[in-house]
């Protein structure tokens, strides 16, 4: 895999950019789709999403000075342009975050690329239950496996904070699967 | 090795000791937790395949909708002054007296700003920020706190008494 510096230089560069850019789409697409996805929930948002946030990242490249990685600052990027997603989503909608979940996980039902059964559905609804930041952590750190001094850096808390709001998504999520069953 | 047997007629199966260890590795290996792993989700065929072509486009799409400005650019900057200009002369007309202060901003939409700009902030954010070592905790109170107060608090609102004592490994 190149390396992340190098990456960033021939991204600044118009000579490498176009090759650089290809390679940083293939290094990331997977890994930030699926980030999108879990919060999004379908995959034809988490398409537009994922796009977007290369687009922002192509864009915005000449300004990146590496004060964080680039990795965590594209998981950033990601990670807003989804909410801001779902909050126009809810705009255009005219209802709140709660009613908008609902939505969410009424339409996963009839949702083509969805496959879950009856627990993956109970699942997405125990999760539907938890505060957004605890959501997120709970995904970067069960799914996505990333280190709390990763998900740190990209959603600039401390991992003492992180460490607490994942303890208390484990136990709602278990205790909501435990009560529904 | 010391044989901590010696004094009592109890048995174990043989080799038990030698298995304990491996039996306890895989059981610790085993998933801690009922929540699935899989979540179910999947995508189109070949999707990854082709985000970068389409990722592509969409950037092309959107170069070829900016418009040149260039040509219009001296008349942007007259009419950027006159309007400079008189908008000095309107703000000089008014009482100068009237200029906005904090408190005038109506406690609502303080509010509403909070309600709409996502500031979750959990309490060890909140207690990251604020120097919690120059507050007195009369400052936040305006009842005093005894011990039978907070004993009822701990008593109603505790659900798992173990959160009480979080220790966690990385």
């Amino acid at each position: 895999m190149i390396a992340e510096e190098t990456l960033v230089q021939d991204l600044q560069h118009p000579e490498t950019r176009s090759q650089a850019f290809e390679v940083l789409v293939d290094t990331y697409k997977q890994r930030l789709y699926w980030h999108i996805r879990r919060i999004v929930l379908n995959h034809d948002d988490a398409d537009d999403v994922l796009q977007n946030t290369f687009i922002k990242v192509y864009k915005n490249i000449k300004g990146f000075k590496g004060e964080s990685k680039l990795y965590s600052w594209m998981y950033r990027i990601a990670t807003n342009e989804a909410l801001t997603l779902l909050k126009s989503n809810a705009k255009k909608l005219d209802v709140g975050s709660g009613e908008l979940q609902d939505r969410m996980l009424g339409n996963l039902k009839a949702d083509v690329y969805f496959e879950g059964d009856a627990i993956q559905l109970k699942l997405q609804k125990a999760m539907a239950t938890l505060p957004e930041k605890q959501k997120l952590v709970f995904n970067m750190k069960y799914f996505e496996e990333l280190k709390y001094t990763e998900i740190s850096e990209i959603l600039e808390t401390s991992v003492g904070g992180l460490k607490a709001s994942y303890h208390l998504a484990v136990k709602k999520i278990e205790a909501y699967l435990k009560e529904e069953a | 090795m010391k044989d901590f047997n010696n004094k009592n007629p109890f048995k174990t199966p043989e080799g038990y000791f030698e298995d304990f260890s491996r039996g306890l590795m895989k059981r610790l290996a085993e998933k801690d937790t009922d929540i699935p792993r899989n979540e179910g989700f999947i995508v189109p065929d070949a999707y990854f395949e082709g985000i970068h072509k389409d990722i592509l486009q969409k950037l092309e799409a959107e170069k070829t909708k900016v418009i040149p400005l260039h040509r219009y650019k001296k008349y942007y900057f007259a009419a950027a002054s006159i309007a400079a200009v008189a908008l000095v002369a309107f703000m000089l007309n008014r009482n100068l007296s009237q200029e906005i202060t904090f408190e005038d901003i109506a406690n609502i939409d303080i509010e509403n700003y909070f309600e709409d700009n996502s500031l979750d902030l959990s309490t060890y954010e909140i207690a990251e920020v604020v120097p919690v070592d120059e507050l007195e905790i009369g400052d936040i109170l305006s009842k005093e706190l005894n011990e039978d107060m907070i004993l009822n608090y701990l008593d109603n609102n505790t659900e798992n008494f173990e959160e009480l004592n979080m220790e966690y490994d990385e």
